[in-house]
């Protein structure tokens, strides 16, 4: 009995004609995370240079994943996630945005659009001011690096 | 007709206590711990450090407190 032969040269031209349009196609997880992340790192160093009362802060995933800190990751990260299961547990359902006041600094936690800010500052810190260099922060997070000014920009407003 | 000095001076302690009551009052106030939270209809929850949530949320707190030092 005899078997269909299929030319080779078939295949292989539909790898090279159609393969590498697909690949392209196809998001690859490990870049979209660095470069979240490298976003992150720029809007921590944003809210650092915009708020004077700021001691530090960082900004999570919408998992909960911390994406970037002004100090040790693994500290902020455990920190900033307790912070916000509290609120949410506390609120029964998520907190769009939280403020505490202790004797040591106040603490402020915001959420948007998929990103969560959580941010300590000194005491007395004008917490309106806080939230709003906070929510700008986010909102260039969430626009993407295009949104954010460039240097030229920031140059000319100067 | 002028008050006696001895009023006078009774007075101005007087003054200066109560300055000084008013000024430890409003300081105590400002110092003493809160939390609020906000949701997105915009409503707001006050939470005080004796009830279980707001102790949660007031350790929590102090977490982050610690990791930014």
């Amino acid at each position: 009995m005899a078997i269909a032969q299929i030319p080779t040269t078939v295949s292989h031209d539909a790898r090279s004609n159609d393969t590498g349009a697909i690949v392209a196609d196809v998001s690859d997880p490990n870049a979209a995370h660095a470069a979240k992340v490298a976003d992150a790192e720029l809007a921590v160093a944003r809210l650092v240079e915009m708020s004077t009362d700021l001691r530090g802060c960082a900004i999570l995933a919408e998992d909960g994943t911390p994406l970037a800190a002004s100090g040790e990751l693994e500290d902020w990260g455990g920190a900033a996630g307790a912070l916000l299961a509290a609120a949410d547990a506390a609120a029964s359902e998520p907190a769009g945005h939280v403020h505490v006041g202790t004797e040591d600094g106040e603490v402020f936690a915001v959420r948007h659009e998929g990103f969560a800010l959580v941010a300590a500052s000194e005491r007395f810190a004008l917490a309106s001011l806080m939230f709003f260099d906070i929510r700008a922060v986010l909102r260039e997070l969430a626009r993407g690096p295009a949104a954010a000014p460039g240097p030229e920009v920031e140059a000319e407003a100067a | 007709m002028p008050p006696k000095p001895h009023r006078a001076i009774l007075d101005r302690v007087t003054g200066y206590a109560d300055e000084a009551s008013a000024f430890l009052r409003r300081r105590r106030l400002t110092r003493r711990p809160f939390a609020r939270i906000y949701l997105p209809g915009g409503r707001g929850i006050a939470l005080c450090a004796e009830t279980e949530e707001g102790r949660e949320l007031f350790l929590a707190a102090s977490r982050v407190l610690d990791a930014a030092r």
